[in-house]
């Protein structure tokens, strides 16, 4: 007899799993159908190239890449409703009163009904994963290592997320609550930050307004599927018919780790599950909140996330959202969260009647979301005018982008190299206000430079980095009056940084690089007047880097960046072409990986002397074989279409004489200043 | 045995339970009377260990009933709102409940069968109410309780149907000693079963009593006084009225007793007639200021 009244009952545990057959049963079905499905895409395969094994760390990889991209999403979805199927009868008065006056103790419902949970999770899984591993096996074995880490993770992602559902199950007594609870458990931590960090933007000039994780970790299906990934390793070998081949040696789940932590974090999720239903009252069965201490908590969770959420969109209907003015924003971050409030308070009254009894509360609310923009507004953490203490800027990465187009994106680990780039911040720093107005003075008619930065204090730890970006207008009058934008047009031609920003990415303690040759687009044959390609040789590729080298010493390369407000200047200095080196790259780390190879892209410009000169003494480019630039290829272009060329702004006064029958070719695609007239003379 | 002693159960701050003290009989079968809201359901709950209460104790031969599976075992109840699930029939619910009660009988239930004659393969919810409310009977007697905990149970049975329900319930009483606890807004209903009687209000017992109690302390006389006199005004009477030269009187107290305190004014005629139990309580409680009226109607 003792089973009737222990911590597990059968009837109970056979009645969900035969209640709701179609749910996991369907789920089965249309998981069994993958690797099914793998299989004939093997069969097709092997009828076609006479191939059907395939190698066991393969298998791996891909049990590896579904563990990492698609376990956590689907986990996350299945779970809620293995929950609700569980625990489903604790949302209806009727049923409750059945389920509790049974002769079942609670502890025995809670252990009964979480292994049904647990099954109707794993049944799908243990369906697909078996008939997977039998498919993998047919085809090429199954690598148990692999196998056994898939396994472990499936359980513990299954685990992790259904106790996750089942704390937020007693937390409510209602179904359409507890799916919005739950997804709200699962993302409030991510949606909080993103909506502090989006009042921050507001605020702040140049903290950056995209989302940076820094409390992922409590958002887990978001932290799983960015840091679970498969890392392959191949080796290079001859096979049997004295071809290179690759292979593959190794796979790894990266940050497996993980998920164990998340299972342990799910043991104490259960744990709370059990404190929760221990205290849970069965009369709050239909309640939005059944837990009484829970109640403030979510009337006031909801104000402030409508207080933040409501008040920027409030705030971006009537003001211009990109900057914020911290008294009609605190207005309407009041007033929304103020709504907030009151939705919350209706809910968990289930009535519209809240007004008469809360006002404390709401003016609490009001007080509350006040303070918060206003603190926000305040910039307390110094947020704004923070620049980096050297020790925190062990590794800088920046992007720049000129008017042009063209930029500089560079990876620093150089001291001195850092130091020019803080020079540059604090320099904007200083000037943010002015900067900052500017924006909008400027705004639509003017180029912006695009000054984007992350700090890291260790190069390693990607979420720790610091991030702040500058949109910053930029014309020939501003450069002149700012020192911040002169020292950005600065920075884009000085020698450390673009030693970073060209070879950076080629050479590295870490790799050998060699030279292997490389090509010159964009040379316009004056005898056949084609645009032609030239192949370069190892020892003529040598020759141009040395060149290139000596331009960047010379604060050559990078010129053209910020050449604002001179519409043609930027086309009668670069040239239609590209210089292309290519390198080979093997690393130095013992680790065994496919060769590299890498291409480097050059666009140099009439101020790049050193390299021109190089290419004149190689003879590559001559009299007859010459770079054109911009200006001069647009011309000839519209030379030969018959058609007027002018140059962008209209309002310049300074139009391009062009086909007009009075210009011969050979003096066209050299242009010179008397090729420009006055507009009135032009028409 | 149960017994309640000062229980007290509060929603929200409203006490639906406020120091109820009661005490079933074994082998008794108890009616648990009073208006909608009275508290009726809510201490069937506390008794079933769907609610826990928040002051006081129930107890159930003497133990405790909130998380007790053990005695649970031996009780069955049967709620005014009796869940099933939804595509179940009576036969998956029978399965159900032998699974949690080590007592159930399938001998019993099969005896039933013909007893309550409704197709057991047929879904629950596509019966009626009445057919429904068979259901729950069925499973709650074939799982052979000591205690059989019932809430408005008859609402949506037939006339025939009361009788054969009530007929079954009376014999489990009589034959294995089940004692019953049986709610109801409606007097007239527990007239005939009871042998004890609570009265529950606001949360309250105002009264509780057996029958024969009851019976023993009121009575009920149509009296003639000499020369067509009304009703002295030294008499203690609950309730007097006359049609014509005919009084009747409700006095607190026995028939013998009451005809010795009339003997003194020589009555033309006096006659003792049966109380019905709606009339007991409302003369017992006409004093105090309760809508009695809705108890009994």
């Amino acid at each position: 007899m003792r089973s009737k009244t222990s911590y597990f009952n059968p009837a109970l545990f056979r009645k969900n799993l035969a209640r709701f057959w179609p749910m996991w049963g369907g789920a089965s079905l249309v998981g069994a159908l993958f690797p099914l499905a793998f299989l004939t895409i093997l069969i097709q395969n092997h009828a076609l190239f006479g191939e059907l094994m395939s190698d066991p760390l393969s298998i791996t990889a891909g049990y590896y890449q579904i563990v990492a991209w698609i376990i956590p999403t689907l986990s996350l979805l299945y779970a809620a409703l293995c929950a609700l199927a569980a625990w489903g009868w604790l949302y209806n008065p009727r049923s409750v009163g059945l389920y509790h006056s049974l002769p079942v103790t609670r502890k025995g419902l809670f252990v009964t009904d979480f292994l049904s949970g647990m099954s109707m999770m794993l049944i799908p899984y243990a369906v697909t994963g078996g008939l997977a591993i039998l498919v993998s096996a047919t085809v090429g074995g199954v690598e148990p290592v692999g196998l056994g880490v898939t396994i472990l993770s499936v359980l513990g992602m299954s685990f992790f997320f259904f106790a996750s559902a089942m704390a937020v199950v007693f937390v409510t007594g209602n179904p359409f609550a507890f799916a919005a609870f739950y997804f709200i458990f699962h993302f409030i931590a991510a949606g909080l930050e993103w909506l502090v960090t989006m009042l921050m933007t507001i605020f702040y000039f140049g903290v950056e307004r995209s989302y940076q994780g820094v409390v992922e970790f409590l958002s887990p299906v978001m932290y799983l599927t960015r840091s679970l990934n498969v890392d392959t390793e191949y080796a290079q070998i001859t096979n049997a018919g004295g071809w290179g081949e690759s292979v593959l040696t190794s796979v790894t789940l990266v940050n497996g780790w993980m998920i164990a932590v998340y299972a342990l974090a799910g043991v104490a999720l259960l744990a709370f599950a059990w404190a929760l239903y221990r205290r849970r009252r069965s009369e709050s069965a239909a309640d939005v909140v059944a837990v009484g201490w829970m109640k403030p908590v979510f009337r006031y969770g909801v104000a402030l996330c409508a207080a933040l959420a409501g008040g920027m969109a409030l705030y971006g209907l009537f003001f211009d959202i990109s900057r914020a003015n911290p008294v009609p924003m605190a207005v309407c971050m009041a007033l929304a969260g103020l709504v907030g409030y009151y939705i919350a308070s209706m809910l968990l009254a289930k009535s519209l009647r809240v007004f008469r009894g809360t006002w404390k509360g709401a003016l609490a609310t009001l007080l509350a979301a006040v303070a918060l923009c206003l603190a926000v507004a305040a910039d307390p953490l110094g947020m704004e005018t923070w620049t980096p203490e050297p020790e925190q800027a062990q590794q800088v990465r920046f992007w720049m982008r000129g008017w042009n187009g063209h930029g500089v994106n560079v990876i620093l680990n150089d001291p001195a190299a850092i130091q020019e780039v803080l020079e540059v911040h604090r320099a904007i720093v200083a000037e943010r206000e002015t900067l900052d107005r500017d924006r909008d003075r400027f705004e639509g008619e003017t180029y912006y430079a695009y000054f984007d930065l992350d700090y890291y204090d260790d190069p390693e730890d990607y979420d720790g980095r610091v991030n702040r970006n500058y949109d910053l207008p930029c014309n020939q009058a501003l450069l002149e009056q700012s020192e911040a934008l002169r020292k950005l047009a600065a920075l884009a031609s000085d020698p450390l940084i673009q030693e970073a920003n060209v070879f950076g990415d080629i050479y590295g303690e870490d790799r050998d690089a060699r030279l292997t040759g490389g090509y010159l687009t964009g040379l316009y044959n004056t005898e056949t007047k084609d645009v032609e390609q030239t192949e370069l040789t190892a020892e003529q590729a040598k020759v141009l880097e040395a060149a290139v080298r000596r331009d960047i010493q010379a604060g050559h390369l990078g010129r053209t960046l910020f050449m604002v407000d001179e519409e043609d200047g930027y086309e009668k200095a670069a040239y239609s072409a590209d210089l292309n080196l290519d390198y080979s790259v093997t690393y130095l780390d013992g680790r065994q990986r496919p060769l590299r190879t890498q291409t480097l892209f050059l666009n140099p410009s009439v101020y790049c002397t050193e390299t021109l000169k190089a290419l004149e003494d190689l003879g590559i480019v001559n009299e007859n074989r010459r770079l054109l630039t911009y200006a001069q290829r647009i011309a000839l272009d519209n030379l030969e279409k018959g058609t007027p060329t002018y140059y962008d702004d209209p309002y310049s006064g300074v139009y391009y004489k062009d086909s007009f029958g009075t210009v011969y070719p050979e003096e066209a695609y050299v242009p010179t200043q008397d090729a420009y007239v006055p507009f009135d003379e032009a028409y | 045995m149960i017994q309640v002693t000062n229980a007290v159960k509060r929603f929200d701050g409203f006490a639906a339970l406020d120091g109820v003290t009661l005490s079933v009989p074994a082998g008794s079968v108890y009616g648990l009377v009073g208006p909608n809201g009275a508290g009726k359901s809510t201490l069937i709950r506390c008794l079933t260990g769907v609610y826990r209460q928040d002051e006081g104790e129930l107890a159930v031969d003497g133990q405790g009933v909130w998380e007790n599976a053990a005695l649970k075992a031996r009780m069955a109840a049967i709620a005014d709102d009796w869940y099933y699930f939804p595509q179940a029939t009576i036969r998956d619910m029978g399965r159900f409940y032998r699974g949690f009660y080590p007592g159930f009988s399938t001998e019993r239930y099969e005896k039933l069968k013909e007893v309550f004659q409704i197709d057991e393969r047929r879904p629950l919810r596509r019966l009626s109410k009445g057919m429904q409310k068979q259901a729950a009977f069925w499973l709650a007697l074939s799982a052979m309780p000591d205690y059989l905990i019932l809430d408005e149970p008859v609402d949506g049975l037939d006339p025939v149907m009361r009788r054969q329900v009530w007929s079954l319930v009376l014999g489990d009483v009589s034959q294995r000693g089940t004692t019953v606890l049986v709610s109801s807004h409606n007097l007239r209903e527990l007239e005939d079963v009871c042998d004890h009687v609570g009265i529950l209000d606001h949360g309250k017992v105002l009264l509780e009593r057996s029958l024969a109690q009851l019976q023993d302390n009121m009575v009920k006389l149509q009296v003639v006084f000499q020369d067509g006199g009304g009703v002295p005004e030294d008499l203690e009477v609950l309730h007097a009225s006359h049609v014509g030269r005919i009084h009747t009187l409700i006095m607190r107290m026995s028939a013998g007793e009451a005809k010795n305190r009339l003997a003194v004014y020589e009555p033309m005629l006096v006659d003792a007639v049966p109380l019905t139990l709606e009339e007991i309580f409302i003369y017992e409680l006409g004093g105090a200021d309760y809508a009695v009226k809705d108890i009994v109607l």
